[in-house]
């Protein structure tokens, strides 16, 4: 758990990006433990960091279904397509 | 046939460590080891509303299947299949509630998951202990002539998703028990 941390995962996709999102996961751990969680909620942080890692997964991220969520500036919180019959499709939010 | 099944577990750790952890439950450096069907995590999307102290995260999770069965490896011709799943999550800092909703987003035409979980403060004692929930909903695309097949694939996913569940919860108590031991060496210190 220090600070040796090994690259995340064989994602071939988007594995230039590895160094950024840990870059941009390890300021938002931070930030979430020591900030948000404790109830400072009014500022975002991490800015700088996750407008590179961004930057860098919309250049890499393969995925046609991935790259929709990342590039959608007015996010849901459902992503994934239902059918009408899904057991998911009971609470009648707007999917994709 | 839908499987569904809801797991409760109790965390002898306040929500703010608890919720601490499971953000980190994917990538951690020690987690491969316990979660080996983790391949990859990407943060997609995240907004903060300042007002209300609510976080909004979406991330992309790569795993891979557990092997599969005969007929399956050879429909495919391979020996398992890599799998993006969907995580949103909502974090509300006011009210102290954790509300993570993941979905397959590949593989949809095989199978449904949806697993629904949250962490709240424990009502035994909120500022001392979280509860957590875990809804999950397995559903097999039936496969007109292999109807029997879907019916093992859906029951031998269900039994995975359960063990994965279990190794989860291992991982966030390890990473609570960590955290736990920083704070205290921070006082002392």
């Amino acid at each position: 758990m220090g600070s040796n941390k090994t690259s995340r995962g064989g994602g071939a996709t988007a594995s230039p990006c590895a160094r950024l999102r840990d870059a941009y996961h390890d300021c938002f751990n931070r930030w979430y433990s020591e900030k948000f969680s404790k109830g400072q909620w009014d500022k975002e942080e991490c800015v700088a960091e996750w407008d590179k890692y961004r930057a860098c997964l919309a250049q890499h991220l393969e995925d046609k279904h991935l790259r929709r969520i990342l590039l959608e500036t007015e996010a849901s919180p459902y992503f994934v397509k239902n059918d009408a019959s899904s057991p998911a499709d009971r609470d009648g939010t707007t999917h994709q | 046939m839908v499987r569904a099944y809801t797991q409760d577990h109790v965390y002898h750790h306040p929500w703010d460590r608890v919720t601490t952890a499971a953000w980190r439950k994917f990538t951690d450096p020690d987690t491969p080891a316990l979660l080996s069907h983790i391949v990859d995590v990407h943060t997609l999307h995240r907004r903060l509303d300042p007002a209300s102290g609510c976080l909004h995260a979406v991330r992309s999770i790569t795993v891979r299947s557990p092997p599969l069965p005969f007929i399956l490896r050879r429909i495919l011709g391979q020996d398992a299949v890599v799998c993006h799943c969907v995580e949103s999550t909502v974090v509300d800092a006011r009210g102290r509630s954790m509300e993570i909703v993941v979905r397959n987003a590949s593989l949809r035409g095989l199978l449904e998951v949806e697993e629904r979980s949250t962490y709240r403060p424990h009502p035994d004692l909120p500022e001392g202990w979280t509860a957590f929930r875990q809804q999950t909903n397995i559903r097999c695309k039936p496969l007109s002539a292999l109807a029997a097949v879907a019916e093992k694939v859906e029951q031998r996913c269900a039994e995975r998703f359960q063990q994965n569940s279990v190794k989860g919860r291992e991982v966030v108590e390890r990473i609570c028990k960590y955290l736990e031991a920083e704070a205290s060496a921070a006082i002392s210190c």
